[in-house]
């Protein structure tokens, strides 16, 4: 495997797949990523995919449709209903770089996973290795994010990597990755500006 | 020399402009680091390039982030972080010169040039005026000490004199005095804003070099014995007391002439011969003389000689008649009338004129025979090296100036004329550079009187006859044109009157971005030094003119000045 397989956790299976972006399908009862999470797909044994959970679907399937019209629902109904359903809770995932023979690039993997490929849920260390490579480039995938909330995306990403960075004594990283962000958006006032106002709440929350 | 140019950090980076529009370089920090004037090296590749900052402009990448202050939304740090992004200093620089530095001289390409200038494939780079301009994002310095020694010399080197320093980073600059007298220079600024001090160190210090006699036409009786200054109330030594007696001498106009009390070295007497119709002529509008005087002075030469004719004018009576036995009145034969009558000059033009010569008649140092001829004892002490302080004591007045000044300076032009052509005709020593100093210039160099005077042709021709002019004046802009475009180096401190800014920045390039700097300069404190004598346009706070100065002036190189201590000092082991 492209990760190292102490620090990730399979969270998934892949349902399918673009260059850019891919959904894959989680266990109800299992416990999912987060919103903003960063996940690895390995591609193959040297090549793992990364990406950020940009999105999560819970739908819905005929039983559900019946049952959230029924009054006084038993807990054992609806826990039954969340743990045996057959629809999956599907996360929506953007790729944002690849690990290529032990080396981490900020580009699209150089294919998209294939059906049924384990989704895993990256640790802090394999955090800290992504987002601490290069110079912050694969940033620019979120911001360019069109099906997504772009700022709300960044704000959660920026939390749970400013939280491993700074938990891995890089301080600085949280300012550094802000400093990117106005490089890309300076010249665009109205989206900027919400999300530094977003991004200073994830600064608060830092303690930064 | 380019080994002696320390690295000072990088203030910004060039990002746009060229030789017609200026240089733009955005500041790295805050604009206080850079002010208006500052002498900035750019770094370019092989190039050193140098200029004059003219303005800086605060910018924004959209406007928006310069009208909302960003602390109002976000956090300090995020506010600074956005800020340092958003908002930043455009500094404008004037490109003034380029010097080829070579490659760095650690690389191997670096042997490779100075090999070949060595071997002398090249010549050795040295300033040249731009004729290109750096590249994208070149890196951006105030000088440094090197830096400014390499454009405007090293005040060691003979004949540099340090006029002042630079502001920021307080580096000496240095006028070199050899240049300075080649060509006619002036000193300008309004009242108040410090050109006699500035003249006085000047004149030091081109005493001091000793290249040139030094006369100068002290109308307000300023530069030869010791002052007060009207500001502060402390000593304001003159340049007498400075070098003393045997290097300068004061003289006073008038035969009982004193000078604050004190007598001069000697006095200055006019004789009557000394008087020409083109000396009185020059005084039409201060005597408020007509349209005939010339036709009456050239019948007065004709009819009396080029020598008797002031005398003998002066001695006619005006309205004496004698009367007949029938009673019929005619001009008596000591009359101006009469005199005219015979002449065929028109009576009222001659008695018009004689009147209003009255005001020279009565001036107590005219006198029919002097006791020794004071002008050519004045034009001596020149020949020979000594400096003059002309001092017009009690005679103050333009009409006092305007005549003495412009005969003085006819007789030294003759004198200077044939002594250049001796020399050039083998048959003469080389004439001693000579410069005059006048204050006041508008008063004789005006576009009226421009043309009649002996001061034009030496500021336009007097070059090559070993005389320059070195002009000091509150109002450049009544000078005329053509005097003006002769002056070579031109010291100005503050102005305020547009035409004024307009008269000394004409000629030179780069002016518009020149002229709102001349007048933000500080008064007393700052001058610009421009034109043909310095390398480049350059701010400068100027040097103090106290004790400390005449005390650098006597342990000057030829008091034994320790050269290899000043090198230490400025520059570092």
């Amino acid at each position: 495997m492209a990760n190292n397989p102490q620090m990730d956790v399979q969270v998934g299976r892949l349902l399918r797949a673009n260059t850019r972006a891919c959904v894959a399908g989680c266990q109800p009862a299992q416990r999912f990523p987060a919103f903003g999470a960063l996940v690895s797909i390995d591609l193959d044994e040297n090549t793992s995919a990364y990406g950020l959970v940009a999105d999560i679907h819970i739908d819905d399937d005929g039983l559900v449709r019946q049952l959230v019209t029924t009054p006084n629902i038993s807990e054992a109904v609806i826990q039954d209903n969340r743990v045996n359903r057959n629809v999956p809770v599907e996360l929506s995932i953007l790729f944002v770089g690849h690990r290529s023979a032990g080396v981490i690039s900020h580009r699209l993997p150089p294919r998209p996973p294939l059906s049924l490929d384990r989704v895993r849920a990256c640790g802090e260390g394999d955090i800290c290795a992504f987002s601490g490579a290069g110079r912050l480039g694969y940033l620019r995938f979120i911001l360019d994010a069109q099906d997504f909330p772009a700022a709300d995306l960044l704000a959660a990403h920026l939390l749970q990597a400013g939280r491993a960075q700074r938990d891995h004594g890089d301080s600085q990283w949280f300012a550094q990755a802000v400093d990117k962000v106005i490089t890309q958006l300076r010249s665009d006032y109205d989206r900027l500006m919400p999300i530094l106002e977003a991004l200073a709440d994830v600064q608060q929350e830092l303690g930064s | 020399m380019i080994e002696l140019m320390e690295q000072n950090q990088a203030i910004g980076i060039v990002t746009s402009g060229g030789l017609k529009e200026n240089l733009q370089v955005r500041l790295n920090g805050s604009p206080q680091q850079v002010q208006e004037g500052s002498f900035i090296v750019i770094d370019s590749q092989d190039w050193k390039f140098y200029g004059i900052a003219t303005d800086l402009q605060l910018q924004s990448i959209d406007l928006r982030y310069a009208l909302e202050p960003s602390r109002t939304r976000l956090p300090e740090t995020l506010a600074n972080l956005l800020d340092c992004q958003t908002l930043y200093t455009n500094l404008v620089v004037l490109p003034s010169l380029m010097l080829e530095r070579g490659p760095e001289p650690e690389s191997p390409d670096y042997t490779a040039w100075r090999s070949t200038i060595d071997s002398g494939g090249k010549e050795e780079p040295r300033p040249m005026p731009v004729k290109s301009i750096p590249a994208h994002h070149a890196s951006v310095f105030l000088a440094g000490a090197g830096d400014v020694a390499e454009i405007f010399g090293k005040p060691t080197e003979e004949g540099n004199f340090v006029i002042g320093h630079t502001r920021e980073q307080d580096h000496p600059v240095c006028v070199n005095l050899d240049k300075l007298i080649q060509r006619s220079s002036g000193i300008f600024g309004a009242t108040g804003s410090g050109k006699s001090f500035l003249t006085r160190m000047l004149l030091a210090g081109l005493i001091d070099h000793n290249r040139a006699s030094v006369l100068v036409y002290d109308m307000h009786n300023e530069y030869g014995l010791d002052d007060t200054a009207s500001d502060t109330g402390e000593n304001v030594r003159g340049l007498r007391s400075g070098f003393g007696a045997s290097k300068v001498q004061v003289v006073g106009l008038g035969g009982s002439a004193t000078i604050r009390g004190s007598a001069p070295d000697f006095n200055l007497v006019l004789g009557y011969s000394d008087i020409l119709p083109e000396d009185v002529e020059l005084l039409t509008r201060e005597l408020n003389l007509k349209e005939t005087t010339a036709t009456v002075l050239d019948a007065l030469v004709q009819s009396l000689g080029k020598d008797k004719w002031f005398k003998s004018f002066k001695a006619m009576k005006r309205g004496s008649v004698i009367e007949s036995e029938d009673g019929k009145k005619t001009p008596a034969p000591d009359s101006v009338a009469f005199w005219a009558n015979q002449n065929g000059v028109n009576v009222m033009a001659a008695e018009g004129l004689h009147d209003k010569l009255r005001r020279l008649f009565n001036k107590a140092y005219i006198v029919e025979s002097p006791p020794a001829d004071s002008i050519q004892a004045l034009v001596e002490a020149l020949k020979k090296g000594k400096h003059i302080v002309l001092s017009f004591g009690d005679y103050e007045s333009d009409l006092d100036y305007l005549l003495v000044s412009n005969l003085l300076t006819r007789r030294i032009r003759a004198e200077w004329e044939q002594m250049t052509n001796q020399f050039r005709g083998k048959n003469g020593s080389e004439p001693r550079q000579l410069v005059i100093v006048v204050e006041e210039a508008h008063k004789l160099l005006n576009r009226e009187m421009a043309a009649q005077t002996t001061f034009s042709t030496i500021a336009r021709e007097m070059r090559k006859y070993y005389v320059t002019l070195l002009v000091i004046d509150q109002r450049p802009s009544q000078i005329y044109d053509e005097v003006m475009s002769q002056l070579g180096t031109r010291v100005c401190g503050w102005l305020g009157d547009e035409d004024d800014i307009h008269a000394v920045l004409s000629g030179l390039a780069g002016r518009e971005a020149l002229r709102g700097m001349l007048s933000r300069l500080q008064a007393k404190e700052e001058v610009l030094l421009l034109g043909w004598g310095v390398p480049m346009p350059i701010l400068v706070r100027s040097r103090r003119y106290d004790e400390q100065f005449w005390q650098d002036i006597k342990t000057s190189k030829k008091a034994g000045f320790d050269q290899a201590q000043a090198i230490k000092n400025l520059y570092g082991d």
